[in-house]
């Protein structure tokens, strides 16, 4: 297994599309009212709405027709950019879970038809995704599992470390209580027949996907509180731009209802308020593409408060060995002599580190003539 | 530079140099370590503990810190309700002062229980020698309470995992007995031996020298007027307070009794250091309240310096600066300087008119009260900063991703919730009270003209700074104001009330709640609150929650005014 940053860009043109279809369904009440702040902004926008009818039907004291309709208007795409970042934060969550999923459902499966096109027992690759409960398919040697199933023929060592985390490949045959291969997990040596017994989408990595996808947000803590203090500063601020009525009626200053909620739209928190959403997924966004998957904003906060890391074994979904990524010479040492002495240094270590290393230093390609040469 | 600049920074750094000692001796009070008046105050403490069948020893939660205090104060308040309403015919009455109507007396009684000292009478007039020595009394219960209960606090912030916050009745006990009482007696001597009276007779008389007869006020003014002081309380003796030459005869009291002021609030930031034992966290919070502090000075001084540009308008030179309204004694820097002391710390004790401050002046005393926690009242000026404090780790701790940490203690959402009403509190008490009483007075001027003194921006200043006096428990007023009618008595009655008792009651709550839960020692990865980057953070969420909330009242009074007189 590689490790491949994602390079996603901020707007993709479906996802742009997507969110902007999401901005305009959010603005239901319903959907608003779990974010007091930009409730009360939707209150305010639709109250302006009701003083822009109120002018046109004939009342002068409230300013010109245009300065409440720009008001309104400047309200609306308030509310609407909130939407859409969180509208964009969440669609690009989806995005990520169905490219995860589409690479599951790319493994090729060399899926065994008891009658085929021309033979009897053909064999033809067909997309994992194509496998159904009872199929029957073959893996060999370096041949990646496509789904869940059981053996009905063969014996094979297995590397399952990519779920268990256990790096010292299993053995599994036909027959008995180890007959059993999950997907994703791959075939070192020798040949087995398999049947599905799962149907799809229900598989260990499937659900696991599901997992990552269905984070459905919940609130964390920290944003509950915030919720709060939110709303507190929300509250302070209705009462300064309430109470700025009798202090205007006092000073003779009439003030107009536009007036009022510009004022108490930038006096309240509506940027952190409409933001609030969009940050936790940002988070996730932020850990996955440190190829960390985070089940919940709540985890990222978890994750934020970490201070010590303990490892049983290496974690269920990764390579599962350990593996030498970089090379880290000293000051004043030229990487390529460096590399060199850990090769040297490595040449006869039989473990997974020292195997690594040379790895390693070949894809570098650190000397690579000498790198051949030992070999 | 002149000398009533190098005067105001004498007596700031007088004040600094003995609060950071007694900062230090109030630590070893609160944590009864031994000082150097047991011996003489022990005896006295334990007559106390055995007439009130108190047991020092009991430890109480912080719910119990709480009913212990609110049941006290009651008991007070009902007590000085009975004595204002009948001193008439009580003994000490020499020059027979009547007794007050029931709503003066709610006004006077929570002013006095609630450390605000908000006084619409006249001490020599309004009040009998038997009324001034039952609300002197006050002035040191209510700033022992305070003390006391900001004892609780800093106990509550040390690591340990507990509910037991130490006795309540030992620490106010203590308060009065080891530091407001022998300060008290200092400053006392030193104010009668430069001619304030402290006797029980009635008035003298004298002829002048212009042949009328002229009536002082005597009494036992020197030991009230050292615990308005000390005890950010403020409620002078005679009705100008300490801009009377009685009660503040020379620049050397001045100095004095304006050293008193902050000398308390200050020695608490030092104290929470040595009761934690994290000296850094108190010279952060100081650093922050002096920061607020002295822009607040500058501001005033700047403007009382310059003079009044109305009078300048009109071709009258003013070499002393703004003189309207003060002292020729104290002059205008050090006028200014009691003026932005007194309201920072809640004290309210005046050596100038604040009515005739210059604008923008007047503002800064104001915001002092506004924010109320740049030093603050004797102990509750704390407890406004500490929630502040929460509010900023709070922001801050979400800026680094991490569960907000204050002293090794996590902030969640009940905290939040508190910190938040409390936050809300002062604001929704100054601004409901001037909007309700602008609106009667805009919709019915000639019902209220007694109100008013002057019309405009000022007169809307006036009402504001009635407010935020009565709800900062400050006790001063812009004198222009016609308040002792029923409506200001009850309205700020109210006012004070709630905004004594709902920030004494959040932050112990707050810091109770935070000391029962589990002591997460510090990381690499904790926000550290003990650094300037910190104090930083906390005076940006003072600024914003003040400034933003108070600027729209703020505008169309000092700011108006200011604008207007150019």
């Amino acid at each position: 297994m590689s490790i491949h940053r994602r390079t996603n860009k901020l707007f993709e043109g479906a996802l742009v599309k997507e969110a902007l279809k999401q901005s305009f369904v959010k603005l239901d009440p319903r959907i608003q009212f779990r974010n007091p702040v930009m409730f009360t902004v939707e209150l305010c926008t639709i109250f302006m709405l009701g003083v822009c009818i109120w002018i046109m039907n004939g009342e002068a004291s409230q300013g010109s027709l245009l300065y409440n309709i720009i008001i309104t208007a400047i309200l609306l795409l308030t509310l609407l950019f909130a939407n859409f970042a969180e509208a964009l934060a969440e669609a690009r969550g989806k995005a990520q879970a169905n490219s995860l999923r589409k690479t599951r459902e790319d493994t090729p499966a060399k899926k065994i038809f008891p009658v085929g096109e021309m033979y009897v027992n053909e064999m033809k690759v067909v997309p994992s995704s194509q496998l159904a409960k009872g199929d029957i398919f073959l893996c060999e040697a370096g041949d990646t599992i496509p789904m869940d199933g059981e053996i009905i023929e063969g014996i094979a060592t297995i590397d399952e470390s990519a779920i268990t985390g256990e790096s010292a490949p299993v053995i599994r045959e036909s027959g008995g209580d180890k007959s059993s291969v999950t997907g994703g997990t791959k075939v070192l040596s020798d040949k087995i027949k398999v049947r599905v017994t799962t149907e799809p989408g229900e598989s260990f990595l499937d659900k696991m996907i599901a997992l990552v996808e269905g984070a459905s947000r919940q609130k964390t803590p920290n944003e509950i509180a915030l919720t709060i203090l939110l709303a507190g500063f929300t509250l302070i601020f209705i009462i300064v731009c309430v109470t700025l009525k009798p202090f205007g009626d006092y000073a003779s200053t009439p003030i107009t209802i536009a007036a009022f909620i510009s004022l108490f739209v930038c006096l309240i928190p509506t940027t952190i308020g409409g933001l609030l959403s969009a940050i936790g997924i940002a988070g996730m966004d932020r850990a996955l593409r440190a190829n960390v998957i985070t089940k919940s904003g709540k985890a990222v906060e978890t994750a934020g408060d970490l201070d010590t890391l303990l490892l049983d074994k290496t974690g269920t979904i990764t390579i599962g060995n350990r593996k030498a990524t970089h090379f880290w010479p000293e000051k004043d040492i030229d990487e390529n002599v460096f590399a060199e002495a850990c090769v040297l240094a490595s040449i006869a270590d039989e473990t997974p580190e020292g195997k690594s290393i040379i790895e390693l230093a070949e894809t570098k390609q650190v000397k690579k003539p000498f790198c051949k040469m030992i070999k | 530079m002149n000398t009533e600049i190098l005067g105001v920074l004498l007596m700031y750094l007088l004040t600094v140099a003995l609060a950071i000692p007694l900062g230090r001796y109030i630590g070893k009070v609160f944590e009864s370590d031994r000082t150097w008046l047991d011996r003489l105050f022990n005896p006295v403490d334990k007559t106390f503990f055995k007439l009130g069948g108190i047991d020092p020893k009991k430890e109480m939660n912080w719910k119990q810190h709480l009913s212990a205090l609110l049941t006290i104060n009651l008991v007070w308040f009902l007590l000085s309700m009975f004595v204002l309403m009948n001193m008439g015919w009580l003994p000490l009455n020499p020059d027979g002062n009547p007794s007050m109507t029931a709503d003066l007396a709610f006004n006077t009684s929570v002013s006095f229980v609630t450390n605000t000292n908000l006084q619409h009478y006249s001490g020599e007039t309004g009040l009998s020698y038997l009324g001034q020595l039952i609300l002197m009394l006050w002035q040191f219960i209510s700033a022992a309470t305070g003390i006391a209960i900001c004892a609780v606090v800093f106990r509550a912030m040390k690591e340990k995992t507990t509910d037991k916050l130490g006795n309540f009745y030992s620490y106010l006990v203590r308060s009065a007995t080891r530091i407001l009482f022998p300060l008290a007696v200092v400053v006392a001597l030193i104010l009668a031996f430069n001619g304030t009276p402290m006797n029980f007779e009635g008035k003298a008389q004298y002829v002048s020298m212009q042949g009328d007869t002229v009536n002082v006020s005597r009494g036992p003014a020197a030991a009230m007027i050292a615990i308005k002081q000390l005890g950010t309380n403020g409620g002078g003796y005679y009705g100008p307070n300490s801009a009377h030459p009685l009660e503040n005869p020379n620049y050397f009291t001045n100095i004095v009794e304006n050293l008193s002021i902050l000398l308390i609030p200050i020695a608490l930031v030092f104290a929470l250091g040595y009761v934690i034992k994290r000296k850094k966290i108190a010279w952060m919070v100081f650093a922050v309240m002096t920061l607020g502090f002295l822009l607040l000075l500058f501001n005033a001084v700047y403007f009382e310096m310059k003079g009044n540009p109305a009078i300048a308008k009109m071709g009258i030179a003013q070499p002393l600066g703004s003189m309207e309204g003060k002292e020729v004694r104290f002059g205008p820097a050090a006028s200014a300087y009691w003026g932005v002391t007194t309201t920072v710390t809640s004290n309210g004790s005046v050596n100038s008119m604040h009515d005739s401050f210059t604008p923008l002046a007047g503002m800064s005393a104001l915001l002092g009260m506004m924010i109320n926690s740049f030093y603050g009242g004797v102990g509750v000026g704390f407890l406004n900063f500490y929630i502040f404090i929460i509010i900023a780790v709070f922001i801050s701790g979400l800026m680094v991703g991490r569960t907000p940490e204050f002293l090794g203690k996590k902030i969640e959402a009940k905290e939040m919730k508190i910190a938040a009403i409390i936050a809300l509190l002062h604001p929704l008490l100054i601004l409901a009270g001037t909007a309700l009483s602008s609106y009667l007075y805009a919709h019915n001027p000639a019902a209220y003209a007694g109100w008013l003194n002057n019309p405009g921006n000022h007169g809307f200043s006036e009402m504001l700074y009635e407010f935020t006096s009565s709800s900062a428990n400050n006790g001063s007023g812009f004198e222009g104001l016609g308040d002792n009618t029923p409506f200001w008595n009850i309205a700020c009655g109210i006012v004070m009330l709630l905004a004594r008792f709902l920030p004494i009651i959040g932050p112990v709550a707050i810091a109770g709640i935070l000391a029962k839960k589990k002591y997460i020692p510090e990381s690499a990865g904790t926000l550290k609150t003990d650094t300037g980057t910190f104090g930083i953070m906390v005076f940006v969420v003072i600024f914003i929650v003040a400034a933003l909330s108070f600027f729209p009242a703020l505008a169309l009074g000092p700011i108006a005014e200011y604008f207007g007189m150019k």
